[in-house]
């Protein structure tokens, strides 16, 4: 993350805590790192949010409307065909190398969360409702187009891909597979009902995803 | 581990029942020996008399509260004759049974990221939740039930499946109802083993 000059303390105190949540774990987030980090005095971190609870919720709300910012809408521009914008939607949803590895990282976090505290679960909810409300446009227009199985249905289908690629994603992150491996497999869950080939087409580019890195601040 | 006196086994179980409700309700890194006394109704040097080490009460916790989980679906299955009976009892337990352990499993996995020991703990349960499924699917195959379809990787796909879908249903998602997650769960069974599921099953108690 760069630091703009422009950015105001919250918003670097927001960012560094976020930083810290997915380095140390939301229970040992310290507020003292969080102000080391974000170039403030502590009590400036207090002045702005009262309690140690309510920067963690704020963070992580910061967090996800940036990851839903970030995966929704991005790498699309550059597929050939809707099977590869298919292939590059199921990209954003695992952990590669970088930023979407530490989006997942909080992902678990939140989820850890949201169990213990209910006052978490509707940022939760509405991130979801956002991610299967895109993926399932990206299946619609592919139906639509006739290049994908007619008949399928794209709520459905944007439920396995994302409740698919959250299964093989943490394994992928704790170490159990590698996450070409799991690129394969979340396909091969949708093949049947769409109608795809057996394989994915390769990932675009050199580095996927090209454009998380640079517009995430 | 020290021999230890008979007591042991009278003790244990409570204790680890204690620190599942402790870790559910504070989560992993702020569970404390004193709150899992507590709820036992015992001190902490009790607790410690059987356990050397936080680490160690926390991680046979989780897994002692695994462990009565798959005992418990073993139990149910065995009784089943029919192979797709079998895999939609897991379905169902995966669906909506798995999340009344909702708060331990995700303990585990977030902290298997950061600690050597759970990611062990965390690697021994979930192979023996792939075994369970992949058991089922060379049962099926065996007694002609099942199409052909590796048992393995359909264990993962069907593991990851709902894990995810665990996530959503631990949101409280409106739209992620367990009748959703169970034909989603259902269909794609059907289509990777070729075979119909029964369409109800009894709920786990």
């Amino acid at each position: 993350m760069s630091d703009r000059p422009e950015r105001g303390a919250r918003e670097r105190i927001l960012a560094a805590a976020v930083d810290r949540i997915a380095s140390d774990g939301i229970d040992d987030m310290r507020i003292a790192r969080v102000a080391t980090q974000a170039g403030v005095s502590t009590s400036l971190v207090h002045y702005h949010f009262e309690t140690r609870e309510a920067l963690l919720a704020e963070a992580l709300e910061y967090s996800y409307e940036l990851t839903g910012d970030v995966r929704i809408g991005e790498g699309e521009g550059e597929a050939a065909d809707r099977f590869e914008q298919l292939a590059g939607l199921i990209d954003q949803f695992l952990p590669y190398p970088g930023h979407l590895q530490k989006d997942w990282i909080l992902y678990v976090e939140l989820w850890l969360r949201a169990v213990r505290h209910p006052e978490m679960r509707p940022t939760g909810v509405r991130l979801y409702g956002r991610m299967r409300e895109w993926v399932a446009e990206g299946i619609a227009a592919g139906i639509g187009d006739g290049s994908f199985k007619a008949g399928a249905d794209p709520v459905r289908v944007a439920d396995r891909l994302i409740a698919l690629a959250d299964g093989y994603g943490v394994r992928v992150l704790i170490g159990d597979l590698e996450i070409e491996q799991a690129r394969r497999e979340v396909w091969a869950g949708l093949t049947g009902e769409l109608g795809l080939s057996e394989e994915p087409p390769p990932p675009l580019g050199e580095q996927r995803p090209p454009a998380a890195a640079a517009t995430h601040p | 581990m020290s021999p230890r006196p008979r007591l042991d086994h009278v003790r244990r179980p409570e204790l680890l029942q204690a620190a599942a409700t402790v870790i559910r309700r504070r989560g992993l890194v702020n569970a404390r020996v004193t709150d899992v006394a507590e709820v036992a109704g015992t001190s902490a040097p009790s607790v410690l008399y059987y356990f050397s080490s936080k680490a160690e009460l926390l991680s046979e916790a989780l897994t002692f509260a695994e462990e009565r989980f798959y005992e418990q679906l073993a139990a149910r299955i065995d009784g089943i004759e029919s192979a797709v009976e079998r895999l939609a009892v897991i379905v169902e337990w995966g669906a909506a049974g798995g999340d009344y352990d909702a708060a331990l499993w995700m303990e585990l996995w977030a902290q298997a990221l950061r600690d050597e020991q759970l990611a062990e703990t965390r690697a021994e349960l979930d192979a023996r939740w792939r075994r369970t499924i992949a058991e089922v699917v060379s049962y099926g195959q065996e007694r002609g039930e099942f199409g052909p379809a590796d048992p393995e990787r359909f264990a993962v796909l069907m593991g990851s499946l709902l894990d995810g879908l665990s996530v959503q249903i631990a949101l409280r998602d409106a739209e992620v109802t367990p009748s959703r997650v169970r034909d989603l769960a259902v269909t794609l069974a059907e289509r990777e083993l070729g075979c119909t599921l029964p369409a109800t099953v009894e709920t786990p108690a």
